[in-house]
């Protein structure tokens, strides 16, 4: 009920080639979720279905109690999704962009101008906002895409690759942006490569190997299951080790045998 | 906050609506244009005064076609009418295909699809704005093409009323978004119900049926009998279909020509039934496509780019081998982009209707040869043929070939590491366009010469025009594209619709046009002689002309782009 996301036992294939095997995943409101795993593990397969863009074969999503299906309008209109190739319309400027996905929420006129003034000022756009978007470097129209992603003050923020190419400076930055909207109450789960940030912000972390779902857990958690690795980078290499996983189809075994299970939420999926 | 639930109620009792999506497009729109403006305003105007001169130039050429159909009088009556039903049928097929090929791409295929569909924008508005995009996009050079082509018309006619002009430029708005609400149906349709697989057996049962026919219809039309005086009657018979009640082109038609006729109220009735039509086909359309849309949606992404590749398929093996003649590092690029363009369907499709319904209308020309009813008719229907051909070998060169200089850029780094010189590059992008406009020019026009039975001379004549136009359009859209590139640029159709793409259009149809100009030369000084005499030395004289020109054309567009790269140092 008062899930943020709640993924039931979601199975996606193109063609022969599963993407997603018998996901279950459930992310309290108010909580930062990291969604690790290799390249072409599922994240984005996963978090297309999550914003109703790709339909599972079997399974269930719904974002704040409203299911994600052909009509998932009540459920989109809860979320943000910041795609992994962010989009921005190469002859708007920045700031022309923002003032539309705002009318597309229906953002009052006032608090839009109060939003996007304050996100110029943190994310330092204010040199480039008023020029067209074609003209950015990637972090520009990461900061962009991002900014675009928060005018409406979204229950659930979900974003691919947030960190790719931003700065260290914007990166503290959106780490920051973050941490403030989960003290609000809001979800935000991401999916990344970049093992320092979810180690430093996240509630939780996932992570998917082969489409399954191999190990969730907080950081604490983590550690103690992998008794002999410290570090995230160690219990991410360990667990998802390309010679566990024969081959890309479901029957892949992925857990190692000696990881003990643990109490409360955090677990090792088996299949 | 937005958070709140009445933000999302509100959301849901007035989602955004399709004004808002255009809006946003018409501030893009009016953005580049400013852009444009302020960039470089000597190459906005040249841009703008290039197309004003693309534009006149079909008109006056246009004008003189009927003009030289006049000088006969029977053949004013027959062919006007006839030049008319075939162009708005010929648009009616065209534009279904075109608007079918450009929804499927736009409806399902690009990043600002995967993000507002992330958003509360119902799918429908959705459908709409992609609706009305596609219709503007796929119409806009029907527009630049069909507009000189009806004035002429308007002019050729010259009783025609003033308020014609507006007539038809109603019907033609009007008409526009009947195969467009087609074709956006045609394209859910395939996105909906058809996988990979299914649409591939489908694809090559279409091309073998087509074929079938094709060679059956010569085969009959071949076998008639050759003196028979009876041609016009089958010829019109043949082209009946084209003028059937039931076909919208046909309610255009009438409509014109009761304008031209002075009728205002049964133009006007026309206008109504069409514009009834075209209402009611687009809400039937868009609903129809918006019904479940995000399920065509979903289908449409999860099967892009499937598991099977296509790289055994014989077309694209055969790529390695065609260009066997050029040096290894070149051989590689041309098989590479001839490869690209057997599996991408947007580029080959629109080639295939074009020359397919070439095919159609040759099909249904009567052979000539034995006849002679009327005295320089025979001359007139090679001119259009090589006019239409020639035309559409100029779209195809400006729209696919004249890009792919640019796009190379973005794998600069690639082509760098390759020990090739700008020259080399260029002669194997020319490859690859020679070998696929030539393969399309070269087969139409010897159907055309059997389909004429054409005495030998003058077939040989025909073919080697025709390569030599390949040869020029070929040179001039690698050539100007090496010229006046846009590496930065992603999208192949902004890069043809950019400014070098222009100018390559108008050095194409100029080019066009005065090969089209020989060809009425040659036409007017056999005008007398007709096909059984053999070729005099005058004719010889203009055709040289004709090839030098050509080939001298193309082969300069490729040193002087070559020479640009070579400073640009790519
Ligand atoms: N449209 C598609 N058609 C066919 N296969 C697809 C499609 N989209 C994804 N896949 C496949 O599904 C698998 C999961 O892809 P996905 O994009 O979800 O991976 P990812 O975890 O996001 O990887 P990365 O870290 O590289 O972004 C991959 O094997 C990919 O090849
Ligand atoms: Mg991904």
């Amino acid at each position: 009920m008062n899930q943020a996301i709640d993924i039931q036992s979601v199975h996606k294939h193109f063609g022969r080639k599963v993407a997603v095997h018998d996901l279950t995943l459930t992310i309290p409101r108010g909580e930062l979720f990291a969604f690790l795993g290799p390249n072409g593990a599922g994240k984005t397969t996963t978090i297309k279905m999550i914003c109703g863009l790709l339909h599972p074969q079997r399974g269930t999503i719904d974002v704040c109690g409203h299911r994600m299906g052909i009509n998932g309008l009540a459920g989109k209109a809860k979320l943000a999704y910041v795609p992994d190739q962010p989009f921005l319309y190469d002859k708007l400027t920045g700031r022309e962009f923002l003032l539309f996905v705002g009318e597309m929420y229906r953002v009052p006129a006032a608090e839009q101008k109060r939003i996007i003034g304050e996100l110029t000022e943190r994310l330092v756009m204010g040199d480039f906002l008023d020029k067209l978007t074609e003209s950015y470097s990637h972090g520009m129209k990461q900061k962009v895409v991002l900014s675009a992603a928060l005018m409406h003050d979204p229950e659930v923020l979900i974003i691919d690759e947030p960190m790719v190419g931003l700065d260290p400076r914007t990166v503290r930055v959106v780490k920051d942006l973050f941490r403030e909207r989960i003290k609000l109450g809001r979800t935000v789960f991401m999916s990344t490569h970049t093992l320092g940030v979810a180690e430093a912000v996240a509630d939780r972390i996932g992570i998917l190997n082969h489409g399954r779902l191999v190990c969730l857990g907080t950081m604490d958690q983590l550690r103690a299951q992998a008794a002999a690795q410290h570090s995230l980078e160690d219990i991410f290499l360990d667990l998802t080790h390309p010679e566990l996983q024969p081959g890309d189809g479901p029957g892949a075994e992925t857990i190692p045998e000696e990881t003990p299970r643990d109490k409360g939420d955090s677990h090792v999926v088996e299949s | 906050m937005s958070s709140n639930p009445d933000a999302t109620v509100a959301i849901l009792h007035s989602p955004i609506g399709v004004y808002s999506l255009v809006r946003v497009k018409v501030v893009a729109l009016r953005n580049r244009v400013s852009q444009a403006i302020a960039d470089s305003p000597i190459k906005f105007l040249a841009t703008t005064a290039l197309l004003g001169v693309v534009w006149v130039g079909l008109y006056l050429l246009f004008v003189a076609v009927f003009a030289f159909l006049k000088q006969s009088r029977m053949e004013a009556a027959i062919a006007i009418p006839m030049v008319f039903s075939f162009f708005f049928v010929a648009m009616l097929v065209m534009l279904t295909v075109s608007n079918a090929i450009i929804a499927y791409t736009s409806l399902f295929a690009v990043e600002e699809a995967v993000y507002l569909l992330s958003t509360p924008v119902p799918p429908r508005a959705y459908v709409w704005l992609k609706y009305i995009e596609t219709l503007i996009f796929s119409s806009w050079s029907l527009i630049l093409l069909g507009l000189p082509l009806m004035f002429a018309m308007a002019r050729a006619n010259s009783d025609a009323a003033g308020y014609y002009y507006l007539f038809f430029i109603s019907f033609f708005v009007c008409f526009v978004p009947i195969p467009g609400a087609a074709g956006l149906v045609l394209a859910w349709l395939i996105a909906r119900f058809l996988d990979r697989n299914v649409r591939r057996r489908l694809i090559i049962t279409a091309a073998v049926l087509l074929a079938g026919g094709l060679v059956w219809t010569i085969q009959t039309v071949t076998t008639e009998d050759a003196a028979s005086d009876q041609w016009l009657t089958t010829f019109l018979l043949r082209i009946n279909f084209v003028q059937s009640v039931m076909l919208p082109s046909s309610w255009v038609v009438n409509g014109v020509e009761a304008a031209i006729e002075s009728q205002t109220t049964l133009a006007l009735s026309y206008l109504a039934v069409t514009i009834a039509n075209a209402m009611f086909l687009s809400v039937v359309a868009v609903r129809v496509v918006s019904w479940k849309f995000m399920s065509a949606f979903d289908r449409a992404l999860s099967s892009r780019g499937g598991e099977r590749s296509s790289a055994a398929s014989p077309a694209v093996g055969l790529a390695g081998k065609v260009f066997f003649y050029l040096p290894m590092g070149q051989r590689l690029i041309a098989a590479k982009d001839l490869r690209t363009f057997v599996r991408d369907p947007v580029q080959w499709t629109q080639l295939v209707v074009l020359f397919g319904l070439m095919a159609l209308y040759l099909v249904n020309v009567p052979k000539l040869s034995g006849a002679k009813p009327l005295e320089g008719w025979g001359m007139v229907i090679p001119f259009l043929n090589y006019g239409a051909l020639s035309f559409i070998l100029a779209t195809f060169t400006s729209r696919f070939v004249f890009p792919l200089v640019s796009l190379e850029g973005q794998q600069r780094w690639l082509v760098g590491m390759l020990p090739l010189t700008p020259w080399q590059i260029l002669i194997s992008k020319f490859a690859f366009a020679m070998t696929v406009s030539t393969f399309v020019a070269f087969s139409t026009t010897v159907l055309a010469v059997i389909m004429l039975k054409m005495p030998f001379e003058w077939a040989v004549l025909q073919v080697v025009v025709t390569v030599a136009t390949c040869f020029g359009l070929c040179g001039f859209a690698v050539g100007i594209g090496a010229r006046l590139p846009m590496f930065e640029q992603r999208n192949a159709a902004r890069i043809a619709n950019g400014f070098g793409g222009t100018v390559n259009l108008v050095v194409s149809v100029m080019l066009v046009l005065t090969m089209l100009s020989g060809m009425g030369a040659v036409g007017y000084h056999n005008r007398t002689r007709g096909f059984d005499e053999s070729l005099d030395l005058s004719t010889l004289m203009i055709v040289g002309v004709m090839i030098v020109v050509a080939l001298s054309g193309g082969v300069a567009a490729l040193i002087i782009g070559s020479r640009y790269l070579r400073r640009a140092e790519i």
